[in-house]
């Protein structure tokens, strides 16, 4: 049985190529098919099917982010401007401007599977964030499950192979109170389902890899019921003398792990097109099937090759299987690879399934002939399946072979070249209005609402299933306080054989960018930042990682606003002085009804890691006393847009929180050179969803203490007309400080210059109690508040 | 110096942390894939450590492929070891494993009573008198556990005889999992093999505690004990 075939394109029509991608499932346009005939009558002969999906999964915009390196014609309100690349424009040219100034601290970026800092004189660290939204909505746990093994082998496969310490999941989901009717469309899971599966899939994976969870966020709304957003996370340690690697002719190419099977066929073509009811059906294929302990196998070999020395370049298996693992390592020097040697889950594939097969648990080795025998041992040591796939050459073309057929055989430095993508953007600020009327007179019931809605309740039976402490690492943890159940919203890992320790951070805020995208960018580098600091990290080391989702891109007003949005985080990333050292996109977020298209909003995902220079620095977000002073640091203005409180009012059309990105960067450093590395701080604890309030609330959750609060002496500079705006606005670059009260005029002194006040202190009660004008305006028993918080979830999970 | 074997299984994920803890307290360790063990390991060792994670993963009965992994590759040298004086220590999944082979008193590890994954800090009171494990802790202290499968149960009555035969190390002080009697920790009745499902490697440190006001010891967390307990008892 043949096991592909040739497939004339080279005399087809427009409307015959365009169909034979269709039916191919190719995801490719017109105008790349007619690249793709060209390309072939140039070469002189007809492709193979596995030619022909090899140039597609190159050219997906899983793999190839065609979206953001598009040239975009943009029209705002100031007029039309041509983007070239939203990637280069607003992303990595920052990014390597930041660079010029700070050497010696990213050690790698753009190029490798994710990004490297500086933590020490000998020890890099490094995070990648990847997305799995497609594969989760169609099987939940599958889908999640891949989602995070998936990120995990980049790390593995970064470098010559980085050691996976902690994870971060995000999601965003549908509420899981939504009533059934609400979900239209056959096949559909309800939001509670696919949050039940999400949750189950990354801690099946990421419990038995042993890698802790550290970090996380679940978004909550409608416009996800149908395009679930599931961000997965890795940081990873490596030597900085083993990230550089290189392929060179005459070595062996060699698959270590899971076998090739047909599931994960066209995941990278099928994730980069839209979703429709029948994708429920006919893509079941495209979701691969997980197999963590397989996994956990192949790190324990891969590490302990590359401290043996024995790597010279590890790529994963990731989107487009073998194909873009070879693609990869063999495109500059050139090589062959045999398909038939191939281990397999089942018999009867044909030579494209076997090559972009998306089969789990598979890591793609080159290593010198002579230590074949040593990593051979390694594999037997560790109860792992390794083969010999291939070996590169001198050739610069990739040669490969099925049953010594050449079934495909490509000179890759063409294929790379994908054509550029046109596209038209569009966006129309919104009112934005200040001052509107809001009823404060019952503001301690707006404070129990706020902390029983979804957006702010405790995450706890969630993160309880997550194993946030393997590896003995975990020094601030995503609970704390008395009982271990207060909210702390970044992570600090102790790094092995350093003094010197790791912290990790996110902010998702895309309710804010369905008005204000621009502000949605700027504010959530800020409070990713701002989180990262109030961990002890030091605010000259941090890296970022931006990842995108959203709906149509070729919907000009929803282009627009990711658009926007990444003008905002160029900004920001300048201000802050900290790169993006790795980023991913996903696009096509959204579903076909009857009633037309659901987009999901344009979503941003910062996450960020820094170094934290000493275990002293690390606090917590957490009261440890109860006769502490408190402080706020930062402004407090009416801009109520885009906060919990508005979603929960149904208050439309506020001014989203406006960052002053510079301004806020020298008081966080101001805050850390003076307070926080000078012993002056106790705890500390950002603003952030909910406002001052939420937090106040949060921040006593601790059981240590009661508080009380004085709203008159909140800093401000256009003050309010409502006392709703100070106790719920989210406005950015705020924390509250727990300090001595022994120390509390030297902290004072410390933050002189900056937007600081003494607003109360703890106290030896049981209440929290905010007050205006001498009179308390909110007042709670903090057990009660607590109470409303952390079962908020209990009934549905 | 006392050895320490560490038998790593495919899946065993503590394996790291959990040699820190024993060169800690002063063990020389040898951390060791099972596939490539061999009876001489066990010989030379005086303490066999089997540590937390999810052996092949306890796709079936928790523990139950890695105790016959084991005993394909060591046949009966862990029995021996045990007759002959040696130590065992089964943590998690190893406490699991533990179990299965025989050399703990029978019970089962089965799914938490909330039928979950829980990762949460537990209470702990110190039973059996004779632990050398337990020989330096209080008579409460806490340490982290996280597992699906921790909730011990036996046949009828033999709970409550292990309780009186000396061979309950520890109860929890409030029962997360359901365990039978309370109990997180059983030994043999010399106290020489000792499985829990808490992790005391994961409490080596006081920065190691949720809280960082922590008022117990200024330099170790109440984990490393566990580890030196067993070295001075077998130095």
């Amino acid at each position: 049985m043949a096991t592909y075939r040739t497939i004339p394109v080279r005399e087809l029509s427009e409307a015959e190529l365009t169909r034979l991608s269709q039916d191919m499932k190719l995801s490719l346009s017109t105008e790349d098919m007619l690249v793709v005939q060209q390309i072939f009558c140039e070469i002189g002969r007809e492709p193979t099917d596995v030619e022909l999906e090899v140039i597609a999964q190159t050219w997906s915009e899983h793999c190839k982010h065609r979206i953001f390196a598009a040239t975009v014609t943009h029209t705002t309100d100031a007029g039309t401007e041509e983007i070239h690349s939203m990637y280069k424009t607003f992303i990595q040219r920052p990014s390597k401007e930041i660079m010029a100034k700070k050497p010696g601290f990213v050690l790698s970026c753009f190029v490798d599977n994710a990004g490297f800092i500086r933590l020490d004189d000998r020890l890099s660290v490094c995070l990648k964030a990847e997305t799995h939204n497609h594969p989760s909505a169609i099987e939940p746990y599958a889908g999640a499950n891949t989602g995070l093994g998936g990120v995990i082998r980049d790390i593995l496969g970064a470098g010559k192979g980085a050691k996976p310490i902690a994870n971060l999941d995000v999601f965003c989901f549908g509420a899981p109170d939504t009533p059934q009717e609400m979900v239209e469309g056959h096949n559909i899971i309800h939001p509670l389902g696919i949050m039940r599966g999400v949750v189950h899939g990354v801690r099946d994976y990421g419990n038995r890899m042993g890698i802790p969870t550290t970090s996380g966020a679940i978004q909550f709304d409608p416009t996800y019921i149908y395009n679930p957003l599931v961000f997965c996370g890795t940081a990873g340690v490596i030597p900085q003398t083993d990230i550089a690697k290189e392929m060179k002719p005459g070595l062996a190419v060699v698959v270590i792990g899971g076998r090739t099977g047909k599931d994960g066929l066209h995941g990278a073509t099928f994730s980069s097109a839209a979703m429709g009811e029948a994708s429920h059906v006919e893509d079941q294929t495209a979701v691969q099937i997980g197999n963590p302990i397989e996994e956990k196998k192949t790190l324990d070999v891969i590490l302990e090759a590359r401290e043996r020395g024995l790597i010279e370049f590890v790529t994963d298996c990731g989107a487009g299987g073998f194909s873009s693992a070879a693609g990869e390592m063999l495109s500059e020097t050139g090589g062959n690879l045999y398909l038939e040697r191939a281990p397999l889950k089942e018999t009867n594939m044909l030579s494209w399934q076997i090559f972009l097969s998306e089969s789990q648990e598979r890591m793609v080795l080159a290593v010198k002939p002579e230590n074949l025998g040593e990593l051979q041992r390694l594999a037997d040591t560790f109860q792992t399946e390794m083969t010999v796939l291939g070996e590169s050459d001198d050739s610069g073309v990739l040669r490969v072979w099925h049953n010594g057929e050449l079934v495909c055989e490509l000179d890759n430095s063409k294929l790379h070249d994908a054509p550029t993508k046109k596209l038209t953007s569009v966006f129309k600020a919104s009112p934005a209005l200040t001052g509107v009327t809001l009823d404060d007179s019952h503001l301690t019931a707006d404070l129990k609402q706020l902390l029983g809605d979804f957006a702010i309740v405790s995450r706890e039976p969630i993160i309880r299933e997550y194993d946030h402490e393997v590896q003995g690492n975990t020094v601030l943890k995503p609970l704390a306080g008395a009982s271990a159940d207060a909210p702390q919203d970044a992570s600090v890992i102790d790094i092995d054989g350093s003094e010197k320790l790791m912290s990790l951070a996110l902010a998702i805020l895309p309710e804010w960018g369905k008005t204000d995208p621009y502000a949605m960018g700027t504010g959530t580098v800020d409070e990713t930042v701002r989180q990262l600091v109030l961990a002890g990290t030091n605010p000259e080391k941090i890296a970022l990682l931006d990842n995108f989702c959203m709906g149509n891109p070729e919907c000009p007003t929803e282009l627009g606003r990711i658009v926007e949005c990444a003008k905002g985080i160029r900004e920001a990333a300048l201000a802050y002085g900290a790169p993006y050292v790795s980023g991913k996109d996903s696009f096509y977020n959204y579903f076909e009804t009857e009633d037309g298209p659901v987009n999901i909003p344009v979503t941003f995902l910062c996450s960020g890691f820094g170094v934290v220079e000493e275990q002293e620095h690390v606090h917590g977000m957490s009261l440890r006393r109860n006769d502490s002073v408190i402080f706020i640091v930062g402004n407090t203005e009416d801009e109520m847009g885009g906060s919990v409180y508005a979603r929960v009012k149904g208050v439309k059309d506020c001014k989203v929180p406006q960052t002053d990105c510079a301004k806020n960067f020298s008081v966080y450093k101001t805050y850390y050179d003076k307070a926080l590395t000078q012993g002056l701080v106790l705890s500390a604890h950002d603003l952030s969803e909910g406002g001052l309030a939420v937090a106040a609330a949060e921040f006593a959750f601790s059981g240590k203490g009661g508080l009380t609060l004085d709203l008159d002496k909140l800093p401000t500079v256009g003050g309010w007309k409502n006392l709703a705006v100070p106790c719920f606005a989210e406005s950015t670059g705020r924390f509250l400080v727990e300090v001595d009260a022994d120390l509390a005029d030297d902290f004072e002194a410390a933050m002189a210059g900056t937007p600081c006040a003494r607003i109360g202190s703890a106290t030896a009660g049981d209440e929290l109690v905010i007050t205006a004008g001498g009179a308390p305006v909110v007042q709670a028993k903090i057990a009660d508040l607590k109470n409303i918080w952390k079962h908020g979830l209990t009934p549905y999970y | 110096m006392p050895h320490a074997l560490l038998l790593k299984y495919p899946g065993t994920n503590c394996d790291a942390e959990t040699e820190r803890a024993l060169i800690a307290a002063g063990f020389s360790t040898q951390v060791q894939p099972i596939a490539t063990a061999l009876p001489e390991h066990v010989r030379k060792a005086q303490l066999v450590v089997f540590s937390g994670g999810f052996s092949y993963g306890d796709y079936v009965m928790s523990g139950r492929l890695a105790q016959l992994e084991t005993e394909r590759f060591l046949g009966d040298a862990l029995h021996k070891h045990f007759a002959n004086g040696g130590f065992l220590f089964g943590i998690c999944n190893g406490f699991q494993i533990l179990t299965k082979l025989g050399i703990l008193p029978k019970a089962s590890l089965i799914w938490n009573k909330s039928e979950r994954f829980e990762c949460m800090w537990d209470k702990l009171v110190k039973v059996a008198p004779n632990s050398p494990y337990t020989t330096y802790l209080p008579a409460e202290f806490e340490l982290p556990s996280a597992h699906a499968e921790g909730r011990l149960v036996c046949e009828p009555g033999d709970a409550q005889k292990y309780l009186e035969g000396g061979c309950v190390a520890l109860q929890y002080a409030d029962n997360h999992n359901g365990s039978e009697l309370r109990i997180a920790g059983l030994q043999d009745p010399s106290g020489r093999a000792m499985g829990l499902m808490p992790h005391p490697e994961r409490f080596l440190r006081p920065r190691h505690h949720y809280d960082p006001d922590w008022a117990g010891d200024p330099d170790w967390g109440w984990g490393y004990y566990f580890f030196k307990g067993a070295f001075d008892a077998l130095k």
